[in-house]
């Protein structure tokens, strides 16, 4: 911690700007989300208070815990899509043969500056049947007979949706770890390499304990971005075929909206909110738990 | 001898992969560039090739229409995001260096706080918002959403300086105190520089963001001049229409600013990121 | 600006010349539908010099909308703003003559209403329905917006929006109005919406003349079985289906298939007692075998593999390329193949023509049914109430826009009906596209209900979710029914109760 504390007066007039603005807009309509979840409300001036109703018909709401298990399938592939393929291909730009470093780094954010409604679009030309570029790759290379109405099938559905998400945020997730790299100084991974240390133990025993607070942040945001994914799947499958591809945000504006129930929806959205703090605070109580271990190393090496 | 041809080989793997990686990232905008450039026949025809007779049509109808307000949505979104991404890399640096160094009541709470955030899906917000700020009379004005994308970008800029310059060496703040420097100056002009490269991520992640926000522009914004670029391309979406390449060429203009905009800074991005102070 | 105009025009000439050389349309007909469309007024100006003008000719002006009837309704003396939400963009209105005429009366109104400013937002229809739920949510409805059916009895049980009972049996026009289609709008006695744009049916079946003719089929049959039969013509004869359709949204199977085919099987007896919660079930055993029915005919193979993944839009295209010989649809198809076909497809277009879906095998009830209605009315915030002046203003509006003027419009433009009858519509001037389909829709079958106009919205989206994963074989009739019977118990019955 800092060698000088600053005085009381001073954080907090640090902090009061910001700090009112998300509490204004994030925090009061967060609130008074809570407040509508304990109403059956349809929409309207006249709620019925019906306690904790709406929470123990979300316990036993098959179709919710479904779309749960669906983004926890997003998840996982997206921990290892998104922040897993980003590190190695960071990894890979630091690395001294690599050529066009710049091309990469600018090229590679491109799918993330795109909205997720376009990619969404995009995505569904890829996968569409008659005329897509996937089932046209496929005929192409002689696999004619692996064609098939691609979005339609329930056992496969997830992961296509999965693919343009991890695909999209590779480049988002090489920007803030590229950014956290930069600052290594290259005398330790240089004198690393004469050393003989080859490119996997760089990357494990000297990048990652040296970056882990980014990595755990990007841990966290992908965690939470893939607990309210929303308008890719909107536009690519609405969820369907049937819930084959439903996830919980996605169940939640269906309810609130189409079917205009806006308390339990309400009810919907504190319980993914609740979910997704367990699994982030999870997952930081892991990497502690891991990065312990790191740290130790890290200790040895310098 | 042997081992470098080795490594040759695997760096030419490499470097391939790089660039097919690359060539996908970039394949979409030039599929949207060409689909734009044909009419709806030939796109329904075939979505892969290139257009036979490009056409200029799709761009002119949009421009033209009399509804689109084509250069006052532009000023709008322009604003808006410049306005959000400024607040939300210096608040953002400020309470992310506060939470990284400073132990104070409350550190912890506010860390919590803007996870909480971070986890709340968009659309189950938006009638609390549209509630919250029609009482307080803050919906539909030109600064009206600027209040949400500051507060919705806020917990990525802080959890990203704060894990930052966690990782930054304590000494130079100490060496700094040593000197007489007061706390404020050793946060803007010592660590504020040593931040450039992820508050410059922190830029464009935000900016992209707040260019291509749609829902709470659609439910804060009534008036037709307010509307930013996203909101304003609802109009060429009926509810039954499918001129896919009009579609396309409404995404192009979308995006098109904004990317222009950060290709044409990329050098300096590019260079501002990687010339990063060093860190113990 | 000059310059750029020239390069566009210059750019838009070279492709229509190249257009013509393709071998899919006629310089003609290309110059004919860029003049057709609204939005490319400046490139018709371009071209109006270079192309015949015989074109010009063709594409007679729009009959302007009067204002006649304006003098017959109650004026208020009110001087200021009136907010309007609608959905229909100019993207809608282009392909959409209903939509274009409520532009049109909205434009009409506000010329004469000149104290009166008219705050108009307009949404596309799926952003609209998020904002208005919204509204809705916090009690902040505009003065006037369009009420789908389906919301009605959760909004006037909520007091938001206006009795407007009273006023329509005052309304000049009274007897003129098509009182059916009321009652959507209608909720325990009182009118809560004047319904709005036009009379559609959900469930159009385009079929090309030609190609069934020569499957041996003089007109569309009449029997499943026949077109199971005409199917495999089909598909040794070069095409990959029979029937083009839509499914990707969820909607299209309920409301272009299963609203139709349901009342044949139940009758409108069943659906009117579901509507008054007085006994019929969703898992009533007619009910159950018109889905059965549903589920079998999707799997038969006549439909193309992708129907669940496609938008009706896209299954639409499949028709224009020719590469099936019919197409399930809506009445919002209707325009745009119109204009694409008669672009790119003469032949086509003068072959298209529309048929009832066949009469399912075991189906008892009336076999030429087809389901139309309107969808939207023009509704009142009840807010207005305390401000008599505004709400005679916003009352003239709906009146107007909803009256012989735009039934006069829409009727002469676009061989349309809306909510005013217009006994006389002149249909000598349109082809023989436009006159097959009105007797389609107007004159030759027998009305039955859209099933989404009415009930609940969440009942509507547990069947058609749920129907989605059946027509793939995933769920079974039986599944389905219950499901969609349990929310309609919960959520419909229950409330009506409370209410």
């Amino acid at each position: 911690m800092g060698s000088r504390k600053p005085k009381a007066a001073i954080i907090v007039a640090y902090l009061f700007v910001p700090m009112a603005l998300y509490v204004f807009s994030v925090f009061i309509p967060l609130l008074t989300s809570v407040f509508y979840s304990f109403f059956e409300w349809k929409g309207g001036p006249n709620k019925t208070f019906v306690g904790l109703e709406n929470y123990i018909m979300l316990l036993y709401d098959k179709e919710f815990w479904q779309a749960f298990q669906h983004n926890i399938y997003l998840v996982v592939l997206c921990v290892i899509g998104q922040v897993g393929i980003a590190f190695v291909l960071v990894m890979v730009m630091n690395s001294k043969g690599t050529k066009f470093k710049d091309m990469h780094r600018t090229f590679g954010f491109f799918p993330s500056t795109i909205s997720h409604v376009a990619i969404g679009f995009i995505w569904t030309m890829i996968y569409d049947s008659r005329r897509g570029l996937l089932n046209w790759c496929l005929t192409a290379v002689g696999l004619g007979d692996k064609t098939q109405v691609w979005l339609n099938n329930p056992k496969l559905v997830m992961t296509l949706v999965a693919i343009p998400l991890i695909w999209q945020y590779i480049g988002y997730y090489m920007l803030i770890l590229l950014s956290a790299t930069s600052s290594i100084d290259n005398q330790i991974l240089e004198s690393a390499e004469l050393d003989g240390v080859n490119g996997f133990q760089k990357a494990v025993y000297i990048v990652m304990p040296m970056i882990k607070n980014t990595i755990l942040i990007c841990l966290v945001l992908c965690v939470a971005g893939n607990m309210k994914v929303f308008d890719n799947i909107f536009v690519m499958t609405k969820g369907g075929p049937g819930n084959a591809s439903m996830v919980t945000a996605l169940y939640g504006y269906i309810v609130s909206f189409k079917q205009q129930n806006m308390g339990y929806g309400s009810a919907i959205s504190v319980g993914i909110f609740v979910l997704g703090i367990l699994l982030v605070g999870s997952i930081q109580l892991l990497v502690k738990l891991f990065s312990k271990e790191g740290i130790g190393n890290e200790e040895k090496c310098c | 001898m042997k081992k470098s041809a080795v490594n040759h080989i695997i760096s030419l793997i490499l470097n391939t992969c790089m660039i097919l990686f690359s060539l996908t990232c970039i394949y979409p905008i030039i599929w949207i560039l060409s689909s734009s450039l044909k009419v709806k026949r030939e796109f329904n025809a075939d979505i892969i090739s290139l257009p036979e007779n490009p056409t200029l049509i799709n761009f002119q109808k949009i421009i033209t229409n009399p509804d689109y307000h084509i250069l006052a949505s532009l000023g709008n979104s322009f604003l808006t995001t410049s306005i959000s991404v400024f607040f939300i890399a210096l608040f953002g640096f400020i309470v992310g260096y506060l939470l990284a160094r400073v132990r104070f009541r409350g550190n912890k709470m506010i860390g919590i706080l803007l996870l909480m955030g971070m986890l709340i899906p968009i659309h189950s917000l938006l009638v609390p918002i549209y509630v919250v700020f029609n009482r307080t009379g803050l919906s539909n004005h030109w600064y009206t959403l600027i209040f949400p994308y500051i507060a919705f970008g806020l917990p990525i800029a802080v959890f990203l300086v704060q894990g930052y310059v966690k990782e930054i060496s304590i000494e130079l703040e100490e060496a700094a105190a040593i000197d007489g420097c007061g706390f404020s100056r050793t946060m803007f002009q010592i660590i504020m520089p040593i931040c450039r490269p992820v508050m410059i991520a922190i830029a464009i992640i935000e900016a992209f963001n707040c260019w291509n926000e749609f829902p709470f522009a659609l439910v804060l914004l009534k008036d037709a001049r307010l509307h930013t670029v996203p909101l304003a391309m609802t109009q060429f979406t009926g509810q039954f229409s499918s001129d896919y390449p009009q579609i396309m060429a409404a995404m192009l203009i979308t995006m098109a600013p904004i990317v222009i905009l950060y290709f044409a800074f990329n050098k300096l991005i590019i260079k501002g990121m990687v010339a990063g102070a060093v860190k113990g | 600006m000059k310059k750029w105009n020239a390069i566009i025009g210059i750019l838009t000439g070279i492709a229509i010349l190249a257009g013509s050389f393709t071998g899919c349309g006629t310089p003609e007909s290309n110059a004919q539908n860029i003049k057709n469309s609204q939005a490319t007024e400046s490139v018709a100006e371009e071209t109006k010099s270079t192309e015949d003008t015989k074109s010009t000719v063709e594409t007679a002006e729009k009959t302007a909308m009067s204002t006649a009837t304006m003098e017959k309704l109650a004026k208020s003396s009110y001087e200021g703003e009136l907010t309007i939400m609608h959905d229909s963009t100019t993207e809608e209105a282009q392909a959409y003559g209903a939509a274009e005429g409520l532009r049109t009366a909205i434009k009409n109104w506000e010329q004469s209403n000149p104290k009166i400013t008219l705050n108009q937002t307009v949404l596309a229809n799926d952003d609209y329905k998020t904002q208005i739920a919204t509204q809705a949510a916090a009690g902040d409805l505009p003065d006037i917006f369009l009420l789908q059916g389906m919301n009605t009895k959760t909004w006037a049980q909520q007091g938001l929006i206006l009795d407007l009972t009273s006023y329509v049996q005052e309304s000049p026009f009274y007897q003129a109005y098509n009182k059916a289609y009321f009652t959507p709008f209608t909720y325990s006695g009182k009118i809560y919406g004047l319904p709005a744009l036009t009379g559609t049916t959900c469930t159009v079946l385009v079929y090309d003349k030609a190609a069934w003719k020569k499957a041996g089929f003089e007109q569309f049959p009449s029997t499943w079985e026949e077109v199971k039969k005409a199917d495999e013509y089909f598909k040794q004869n070069g095409y990959k289906e029979t029937i083009a359709f839509g499914n990707k949204d969820q909607w299209q199977a309920n409301s272009c298939f299963l609203s139709t085919i349901g009342d044949r099987f139940t009758g409108a007896e069943w659906f009117q007692s579901l509507i008054d919660g007085s006994g019929a079930k969703f898992s009533d055993k007619e009910f159950v075998d018109a889905l059965t029915f549903t589920q079998d005919i999707f799997k038969s193979g006549i439909f193309n593999d992708d129907f669940n993944s496609i938008t009706n839009e896209e299954a639409r295209e499949y028709y224009i390329s020719g590469s099936v010989p019919a197409f399930i649809g809506g009445d919002w198809d209707i325009n745009y193949l119109q204009s694409v076909l008669k672009e790119t497809n003469k032949e086509l277009y003068e072959n298209t023509g529309f048929a009832v879906l066949p009469q399912p095998n075991g189906a008892s009830k009336s076999e030429n049914s087809l389901n139309i209605g309107l969808g939207y009315s023009l509704a009142i915030n009840s807010k207005l109430k305390e401000n008599p002046d505004k709400l005679a203003a916003a009352l003239n509006f709906i009146h107007y826009a909803t009256g012989p003027d735009y039934a006069n419009y829409v009727g002469t433009n676009y061989a349309l009906q809306g909510l005013t009858k217009v006994e006389d519509i002149d249909l000598s001037k349109f082809d023989s596209y436009v006159k097959q389909y009105y007797k389609y829709t107007y004159v030759d079958t027998k009305p039955c209900e859209i099933y989404d106009s009415y009930i609940s919205s969440a009942v509507w989206d547990v069947l058609n979710k749920n129907m989605q994963s059946m027509l793939n074989g995933d769920a079974t009739p039986q599944d389905v029914a219950q499901k969609t019977q349990k929310t309609y118990e919960d959520d419909y019955l229950n409330s009506q109760r409370k209410g």
